[in-house]
């Protein structure tokens, strides 16, 4: 069963550092995420992961009357925000939960969990003749 | 360059849906994936049962704590997302229009950060997060 961890955290808290500090604490961030990486591929539950850039690069896109309306920043402001993600195979929700707690955003900002879709057990084939089966 | 688009909506108005408007948008959003593989910009894509589905961990002194629902309550939820790799931000909207969600909810369009660019190579070959 597929899992999305979402990662929550508030982005203004690297704006207050110096950029000696920005490049230390990055420094260690990133050591924690890779070893947090290396034991979930070793478990073999990676399927995905990233890292966004922060909320102020974002933009939200919706069509009315046919046509394209973009406004800059994310679909809402939020007292965290959605930082990175993991897509994780686990057998149930409390692996998940497992790998939430070893997450290194779990410690200061929060990680959602949401179990993804399985439409072909839903009895929703996939079109004949595509590749894709992830949806 | 990588770009997450984050699909939102309101998710009661999927629960009122029959099971004939369900398939066609299960298959509009199959439709989609295949025409982004076939563009080769596809990498991965899910949908997600409804936030009531939703737990939120947070590690406090130590402590962990789980919380039934999702981390904020919002207008729109998270139903699902598609991460695309595209020559720029205009090529990652153009994909964002194809949303099916764009006509009834909104698509978040951002970029996903590129470590390695970023002067953090990954040390282990594989498997890890890819940049």
């Amino acid at each position: 069963m597929k899992y999305v961890l979402l990662l929550l955290g508030d982005e203004s808290g690297w704006e207050n550092l110096s950029e000696e500090e920005s490049q230390a604490e990055m420094e260690a961030e990133m050591a924690a995420y890779q070893e947090y990486d290396r034991e979930l591929s070793e478990a073999g539950v990676f399927v995905a992961g990233e890292g966004l850039q922060p909320t102020s690069t974002a933009t939200t896109m919706r069509i009315v009357g046919g046509e394209r309306v973009l406004t800059d920043g994310p679909f809402a402001e939020t007292k965290e925000q959605l930082g990175g993600f993991y897509v994780l195979d686990c057998k149930d929700l409390d692996g998940a939960l497992g790998w939430a707690e070893r997450c290194p955003a779990s410690k200061r900002g929060s990680i959602e969990i949401r179990p993804v879709i399985d439409y072909e057990a839903m009895g929703y084939q996939q079109p004949q003749g595509s590749e894709e089966a992830s949806r | 360059m990588r770009f997450l688009l984050t699909i939102y909506g309101e998710e009661r108005r999927l629960a009122e849906r029959d099971d004939e408007t369900t398939k066609a948008a299960v298959d509009a959003y199959w439709a989609l994936d295949n025409e982004a593989t076939a563009a080769g910009v596809f990498v991965e894509s899910a949908g997600l049962y409804p936030t009531e589905n939703a737990k939120t961990v947070r590690i406090r002194d130590g402590e962990q704590t789980v919380t039934d629902g999702p981390f904020a309550e919002t207008k729109e939820q998270l139903g699902g997302f598609y991460l695309l790799e595209c020559d720029g931000i205009e090529e990652a909207l153009e994909w964002a229009a194809k949303v099916p969600a764009a006509r009834t909810g909104s698509v978040e369009v951002r970029q996903v950060m590129d470590y390695e660019a970023a002067g953090f190579p990954n040390p282990a070959a594989e498997g890890a997060r890819s940049a």
